[in-house]
């Protein structure tokens, strides 16, 4: 049983999954990477997650149908969202609906550090 | 005395001539050789046979066997092959016992008679039928519309029914009957037509022919006619029978529906083509997607390199990996790059005439909502008369769109100033046609104004800073120049000129367009 937390990486594309898992890690988390929302759902790393950096466009569930169901489950899992799609009036709702923050692709280091901290302060 | 009867017998205005008993001619007079062609000599015996038309031969011989006198009609063949009708007479010359010593006979022409009384003969027939059918007729006529014509050619017996004239909206006795006034009230762009029709009508014998025709109080009907034509022996149309109706209604309801028809398939392009000028909008968000991608993963993967081999010991394998997948991601953002550069690669560059004030007023159309939305104030100051120019519609419209998107995203931060818009064309001197929007916006950085060009450079919040990196490229391949400049007070004014026309192979030269990236 690790006592570094866990950072789960949720998105559809394949370069995040491989290179953000790594990135992780060098900070000293441990993290995994699920493809969709429902892969994450069915993993047992659900009740594990400290921090979820999470999609928002996906294909099947998106980011925001995975934040609402997490609600439903009453999994208080915080979460970070990364987008690709810059668009100023998403965050605000994101935010809005419990998320610690939404960042956008391509976001750099220290704005994920900075993110991450304070998803893990909650 | 022999030779004065003989000039006598000359003389007279008919073919004359003798026979034996047993039917072998001995004799014909002048008249009958210069008819005929043939000769005394020729004509003498069965001879005088060869003149007469094939059908008719065995009636006359029967009639010249008979022992009183004999009547006949003829076809009898002219020195040139034409025949004509010949009433032919015979007496039986009886000698002093009474016995029959030979015949002599007349023959003279009654080709004229025949022929009235071939069109009298057709006309009765004619007249017979349409009385026996009146009522059927009457009623046909009504429930069509139609009335009969019936047109002797070459007589120009041509009597119109008031019905008929009233079909031309003629009052009624007041048509002449004659070719010439008839073409006077067919629409002058359908006479050549009407004439291919009766061209056709010599070949097939059919008459159909459909055309419009002027009325003297000077509105237009459509008629449609139906019918024969017939020949004479020369082949020559004599007889036009048929009917004419009045088709206006029809060609009404088929004019409407094919206006319909233009008017939907009118429609479906313009749907289609501003489904393709707004998808640069569409295509702008879906590159901005596309670029962020690979660049978050280039990013990501730098970090994480830096950090491997910042650590002690360095993490040499795991940094080579991680600079591997930054330059997989580095290709992946250029290839992006690339596929945008196809899309307007020469495959989708199309020449043809453009108006720009027009393309421009589709464009403003098109985002009347969103300037709305941003509170924009829009003004036009649109040239009369200005000349069209070649090119592509729909990348020019993208431009257009494009500045016009700039334009309101630069003020959207303005609210000490009204936000105004104001689009501008005009015809620049070297037959070149320029576009100017400009606006009340923030304005750029003198010491910038280069990189305003430069793909992925940007002065918006969420911009890609790939909007007039593109539009640039679509006006150099339309041999144009697009520029910005500061106004005088708030603001920028893009423009651009493009040529207002551009020769044929300068149009083939877009296929070998300048990159879209330019290196800056």
């Amino acid at each position: 049983m690790s006592t570094r937390p866990l950072i789960s990486v949720v998105d559809d594309d394949e370069s995040v999954r491989e290179s953000l898992p790594d990135l992780l890690k060098e900070f000293g988390f441990d993290a995994q990477a699920f493809s969709s929302a429902e892969e994450f759902l069915a993993s047992d790393s659900v009740s594990q997650t400290s921090c979820l950096l999470l999609d928002v466009a996906m294909p099947g569930m998106t980011g925001p149908d995975l934040q609402q169901e997490l609600k439903s489950r009453r999994q208080k899992i915080p979460i970070v969202f990364i987008t690709a799609h810059r668009d100023d009036t998403v965050r605000p709702r994101l935010l809005a609906q419990g998320a610690v923050e939404c960042l956008f692709k391509p976001f750099t280091e220290t704005d994920l550090l900075a993110a991450l901290n304070t998803a893990l302060r909650i | 005395m022999k030779n004065e009867l003989s000039s006598v017998v000359d003389a007279l205005p008919g073919l004359v001539w003798t026979a034996l008993p047993d039917g072998q001619v001995d004799f014909v007079n002048r008249q009958w050789c210069e008819y005929t062609g043939l000769s005394l000599k020729d004509s003498c015996g069965d001879g005088w046979q060869q003149a007469i038309h094939a059908e008719d031969l065995p009636q006359l011989l029967e009639c010249l066997k008979s022992s009183s006198s004999c009547d006949a009609e003829v076809r009898m063949r002219r020195y040139d092959g034409e025949f004509r009708w010949f009433a032919f007479r015979g007496n039986p010359i009886t000698g002093a016992s009474g016995a029959l010593v030979g015949r002599c006979g007349l023959s003279w022409d009654i080709e004229d008679r025949k022929r009235r009384e071939e069109f009298l003969g057709e006309s009765e027939q004619t007249l017979e039928a349409l009385q026996a059918n009146q009522e059927l007729l009457d009623l046909a006529q009504k429930a069509a519309r139609a009335m009969a014509f019936d047109w002797y050619i070459q007589q120009t017996i041509n009597t119109w029914s008031p019905e008929q004239e009233a079909l031309y909206g003629l009052a009624p006795g007041t048509f002449d009957g004659t070719y010439d006034s008839w073409r006077q009230l067919v629409h002058p762009s359908d006479w050549p037509g009407v004439v291919e029709s009766l061209k056709h009508a010599q070949q097939t014998g059919i008459i159909s022919a459909e055309y419009r025709v002027v009325w003297p109080d000077g509105s237009i009907h459509w008629l449609a006619a139906n019918g024969r034509m017939f020949f004479d022996d020369k082949g020559q149309p004599f007889r036009m029978v048929g009917f004419t109706a009045d088709v206006t209604r029809r060609k009404t309801v088929e004019e409407e529906l094919r206006h319909s028809e233009e008017a939907l398939d009118k429609a479906r392009s313009e749907l289609a083509h501003v489904t393709r000028v707004m998808s640069l909008g569409a295509l702008t968000a879906s590159i901005a997607h596309e670029v962020n991608q690979p660049l978050s993963g280039i990013i990501t993967n730098a970090s994480t390199c830096m950090r491997m081999l910042d650590a002690d010991p360095p993490n040499v394998d795991g940094a080579r990996e991680t600079a591997r997948r930054t330059i997989r991601d580095g290709h992946r953002a250029a290839d992006v790059i690339a596929r945008l550069r196809a899309l307007f690669s020469k495959k989708d560059v199309s020449s043809e005439l453009v108006d720009l004030n027009q393309a421009t007023r589709e464009v403003i159309a098109l985002s009347r909502r969103e300037l709305e939305r941003n509170r924009v104030i829009l003004r036009t100051q649109l040239a009369d008369n200005l000349p069209r120019v070649t090119g592509d519609r729909v990348q020019l419209q993208q431009v257009i769109l494009n500045l016009l998107r700039n334009g309101s995203d630069a003020m959207s931060a303005v609210d000490d100033r009204p936000r105004e818009l104001v689009f501008k064309t005009e015809v620049e001197e070297g037959d070149r046609v320029r576009l100017s929007v400009c606006d009340a916006g923030k304005g750029f950085d003198p010491q910038t104004k280069d990189r305003l060009f430069h793909e992925f450079y940007t002065t918006k919040d969420g911009g890609m800073g790939m909007g007039l990196s593109v539009s640039r490229s679509i006006i150099e391949n339309h041999q144009g120049r697009l520029w910005a400049t500061p106004n005088d007070g708030h603001g920028v004014t893009f423009t651009f000129s493009i040529p207002r026309t551009i020769e044929t192979q300068e149009v083939i030269g877009m296929k070998d367009q300048k990159s879209i990236a330019r290196n800056g």
